[in-house]
């Protein structure tokens, strides 16, 4: 009885604390129509900055929590709204869902590059009032902060409840979420509104992260206190993202399941307890899911979205491909060994990035977990695929296909709850399937019998993977491993392209851009995203798979949730309806980012003197991917739409081109001799690839137009003024203005001609 | 037997009646119109047909067979096609591709043998309804008036013996619109379509429906033939405003 009531209660404070910051994502989502992903992240810096003034300072505690909760969280709420969510609206969901996972991701970069992750002394978070300040309620020893945490969730209960139904603010902040422009009409200001719960949604956040920091008792981890706040998802998607009495029955429920799996399954009895403790908000949300009803379904929910996908052809695709494998021949036959491997496992993320392009780009719905279905194809190659042992171990294709088999699998049965629903329901669903594997499977890590059948599913902690063996072809060296990976590669993205021109891809893109109208022309709307969910979760496991042989040994943390975040959003800023987005994707995050850090770190090492710029530079960087996928508000299409576009003038002329590919011959040749070293290759390519277009276009313009004896064309408001007006003239005029042309007599009077053209405007 | 029938249908949104026991019935070969002011609830009464909303009471019977319970997808493969007043057409595709995704979804419905060639019924449809100049533009640069006409070619896809139509001809020139009515009247004396028009322009309803339903706040206040929903003073009220309501 003792342990019941002690559990019963920490259940509720924690219940409670959960409440908080699920009820401020209930507030910012009702209001601007946005999920907060962000939330945790906000927490979590938050308790950081809170512990920094407080103990770091050594401010007294209600100045901290003053300049934490009073000022600046909801600040950084309000200034979140106004600088990036406000250009949200009219996006696509994607975007919606991408741009917060960014912000989530950016905050996190910051807490690690501020706060030393690893400091000499730990960081010590006390409760108010220090521990020992409790009082006995039932025989129950209380901490006051504990009391204070259960009883401020119950007065934000009611305070939220008063300002949404009883306060003129509160009525005009749930009209903001349905129709911004009537509100608007109405004389309501839904901007001032929306930026306001942005910064109470901020504060809630705050509060909850100050609050359970030390009541969990953890380390403070910048990644596990974001991913604390994350469970408060599931009580939040308990009240349906809308009602705040479920919300709050959901938290408790919540608190209070946690706390009893630790009261009855003592961790000394029951080795997967903590496991099993921290995967519950997971599997709740899982049920959730399951008994939410079906979703009205939408239509376009904007009328011209901003995102512009244009298809290559499949024979575009297949010399794409070609020109791929033929650069990455001739990168490898100059790169060190180090290289060849940073470049292969680029690639293989690559693969992982187009399992995304399927899925997001072509069907429009999203998955937050790729690597976790690379973690999942690795275990069953780990056991089923591997032939041979020691030096002669190899990964059989065999294994690839079943790992294939076996994520699809596993993919339909993450997304089957959440089809029904809309794409933000599927995006939580496969978070919680991550973090699930993170904290549950990938921690099976000693040996358990299971009706008499002993296996260990993650042996050891860290897999060790061969490369494999196909045919007659061996894979074991870095060279032939980093080409198998490109023609895979390739082979996938051709395919990719010529699924997008059958008429399965048609039907995708038809779903993607309206499922309401799909459904009324008698689409099982359910069908087609549960085959393209399992055809990309296999995409995904095979990606993985190569991946970890890539690696040659892998642990949990090469599966980390946050990393398929980052995959997710390079892709979708390099432009997830390419699959030259996925390659952009997955060089970028595999190779570049950490080639640059590499060298800035190493120039810190060099120059001594200089080393704190370059960690600062480092620190940098590692911000960059959320920081390019914050901006995505602002051109949703992604990089690759862009570059393609500055491309278009090349293709159009034949001798620039080759002298672009003669002089790229050229640059290699001399790197291939020795001549030129790869630091030079890089610089030389970066010449050739970004200044000779504009100046080589530019040249041949002109050399054109001189030879076809054609003057550049006038600017309209200088015709008449730097040359005569003409006949031509007057017919461009009216064919702009969509008039019928009339030829006029021949000898018609030149002023006349100018008054016909005047006439009309 | 009607090929559409609405009994008694009710949809609420929260304290808000959007339609109140609203009953109509579409014959077979025949064109019916469906008129009214502003948020008279006719695009809800479509949404309620098709399955996209779903009731707070009455029934939805599709050739004397209740679709009530079904959601919208079943209920297009028993021969229900609509457009939208609010565009919704595949913007990733051109519009060829929208009218033939239509086709490719028809050939998934499970029908066994019947199968039609999809690219061969896509450029008949097309020039049916006279959209062979810009079938191959992306359907995001046409003009809103010849979308619509896109919609409505990718509902005849699917091959539908009803058809909802949601103000197919705002947007459309003089022109343009004359063409449209005559090619309903093929399409229902031709092909047997069952045609149900929502739309403004009472030229073109009263020329082509047979018969009319004037919907005013979610009630149904009149129906009848051009004639007699003209001179009925309750329509008149609706639209004009009644007399003693004047200044």
């Amino acid at each position: 009885m003792q342990t019941f009531l002690q559990y019963t209660i920490l259940g509720l404070v924690v219940g409670g604390v959960y409440f908080i910051a699920a009820s401020g994502l209930v507030v910012t989502y009702t209001t601007s129509g946005i999920f907060n992903f962000a939330q945790g992240a906000i927490a979590m810096l938050a308790a950081f900055t809170y512990w920094q003034v407080r103990w770091g300072w050594g401010w007294p505690a209600p100045l901290a929590l003053l300049l934490v909760l009073g000022v600046l969280a909801p600040l950084l709420g309000a200034v979140l709204y106004q600088v990036i969510m406000k250009n949200l609206r009219g996006t696509s969901e994607v975007t919606k869902i991408i741009v917060p996972v960014g912000v989530m991701l950016g905050f996190l970069s910051l807490a690690t590059w501020i706060w030393n992750p690893t400091p000499r002394t730990p960081r010590l978070f006390y409760k108010f009032f220090g521990a020992n300040a409790t009082v006995k309620i039932f025989d129950v020893r209380l901490t006051w902060h504990e009391i204070i945490a259960f009883f401020l969730a119950i007065v934000i209960a009611g305070g939220i409840a008063f300002l949404f139904r009883r306060t003129r603010s509160g009525v005009a902040m749930r009209a903001v979420v349905d129709d911004p422009d009537l509100l608007q009409l109405n004389g309501g200001r839904p901007e001032r509104l929306a930026t306001l719960s942005w910064a109470g949604g901020a504060f809630l956040a705050a509060l909850a992260g100050i609050l359970i920091t030390p009541i969990q008792g953890t380390a403070m981890s910048a990644n596990a206190l974001t991913l604390l706040v994350i469970d408060a998802f599931a009580a939040a998607m308990f009240g349906r993202l809308k009602s705040l009495p479920r919300t709050f029955v959901g938290a408790i429920v919540l608190g209070l399941a946690t706390n009893y799996v630790i009261a009855y399954f003592p961790a000394n009895k029951w080795t997967w307890t903590g496991a099993f403790r921290s995967s519950i908000p997971m599997i709740l949300l899982f049920v959730v899911l399951l008994v939410l009803p079906q979703d009205r379904l939408r239509g376009a929910t904007v009328l011209r979205t901003r995102e512009r996908f244009r298809m290559p052809s499949l024979r575009t695709a297949w010399i794409a491909g070609l020109v791929l494998v033929v650069v990455v021949w001739a990168l490898r036959t100059i790169m060190a060994t180090t290289a060849i491997n940073t470049l292969a496992y680029g690639i293989t993320l690559s693969i992982i990035a187009l399992s995304l392009v399927l899925l997001t780009g072509y069907a429009g719905e999203i998955n937050l977990a790729a690597l976790s279905f690379g973690a999942i194809g690795t275990i069953i190659v780990f056991h089923y695929g591997i032939s041979g042992t020691g030096n002669d171990a190899r990964m059989t294709l065999w294994g690839i296909l079943l790992a294939a088999v076996v994520c699809a699998v596993v993919g339909a049965l993450v997304a089957l709850p959440a089809l029904r629903l809309r794409g933000l329901y599927l995006a939580l669903a496969t978070m919680a399937f991550g973090v699930f594997v993170s904290r549950m499977v990938l921690t099976e890590i000693g040996e358990r019998e299971l009706f008499g059948i002993k296996f260990s599913i993650f042996q050891g902690g860290s897999l060790t993977i061969p490369r494999p063996e196909i045919g007659p072809f061996d894979f074991k060296s870095n060279d032939s491993f980093l080409m198998l990976a490109t023609v895979v590669f390739a082979l996938m993205a051709v395919g990719l392209v010529s699924l997008r021109h059958s008429n399965y891809g048609r039907r995708l893109a038809a779903m993607k851009d309206s499922p309401a109208a799909c459904a009324t022309l008698g689409m099982s709307v359910v069908r087609l995203k549960l085959s393209v969910f399992m055809m990309s979760a296999a995409i995904a496991g095979v990606g993985g798979v190569l991946m970890s042989a890539q690696l040659g040994s892998v642990n949990l943390d090469r599966f980390d949730i946050f990393l398929s975040l980052v995959i997710l959003l390079l892709t979708v800023v390099g432009g997830i309806g390419y699959a030259s987005g996925a390659l952009f994707s997955g060089v970028l995050f595999g190779c570049s980012i950490l080639a640059i850090q590499n060298t800035l770190t190493k120039l810190g090492s060099d120059y001594k003197s200089l080393e704190a710029v370059f960690g600062f530079l480092v620190s940098a960087v590692s911000v960059m991917p959320a920081t390019i996928g914050v901006t995505m508000g602002k051109n949703p299409s992604g990089a690759i739409t862009d570059i393609v576009e500055s491309l278009e003038g090349i293709k159009k002329s034949k001798p620039l081109m080759l002298t672009m590919i003669g002089l790229q011959v050229l640059i290699w040749a001399l790197a291939w001799q020795g001549v030129i070293n790869n630091w030079h290759f890089v610089i030389f390519t970066a010449a050739n690839l970004l200044i000779v277009p504009p100046l080589g276009g530019a040249v041949l313009k002109n050399m054109a137009l001189k030879k076809a004896g054609v003057e550049p064309p006038v600017p309209p408001e200088l015709i008449g003024i730097d040359r005569p007006f003409t006949d031509d003239d007057r017919l461009a005029i009216e064919h702009a203005l969509g008039l019928d042309a009339v030829p006029l007599p021949v000898s018609a009077p030149v002023h006349h001609q100018e008054e016909a053209a005047h006439a009309p405007a | 037997m009607p090929l559409l029938e609405t009994v008694d249908v009710k949809v609420r949104f929260g304290g808000n009646v959007a339609l109140d026991d609203v009953s109509i019935s579409v014959e077979p070969a025949s064109i019916t119109g469906l008129i009214g002011p502003n948020g008279a609830g006719k695009t809800t009464l479509f949404n309620a047909i098709t399955g996209l909303q779903s009731l707070s009471g009455g029934r939805v019977m599709l050739n004397g067979r209740d679709v009530t319970k079904l959601p919208p997808h079943k209920r297009a493969r028993q021969g229900l096609a609509r457009t939208f007043q609010r565009l919704e057409l595949f913007t990733s595709l051109s519009v060829r591709d929208n009218v033939r995704v239509a086709g490719e979804i028809r050939n998934r419905w499970g029908l066994g043998g019947g199968r039609m060639d999809t690219n061969a019924e896509a450029d008949r449809i097309i020039d049916l309804v006279g959209l062979r100049d810009v079938a191959d533009r992306e359907v995001g640069e046409i003009p809103t008036g010849q979308a619509r006409v896109v919609e409505l070619a990718r509902a005849l896809m699917i091959k539908p013996t009803l058809l909802l139509l949601d103000e197919p001809a705002s947007g459309q020139t003089e022109d343009e619109t004359e063409a449209f009515g005559h090619l309903l009247g093929r399409l229902a004396a031709e092909d047997g379509l069952g045609i149900c028009l929502v739309e403004h322009d009472m030229a073109l309803v009263m020329n082509v429906c047979e018969t009319i339903h004037v919907l005013e706040f979610g009630r149904m206040i009149a129906s009848g033939t051009a004639d007699e929903v003209r001179n009925d003073p309750a329509v008149i009220d609706a639209y004009l405003g009644a007399p003693e309501s004047v200044g």
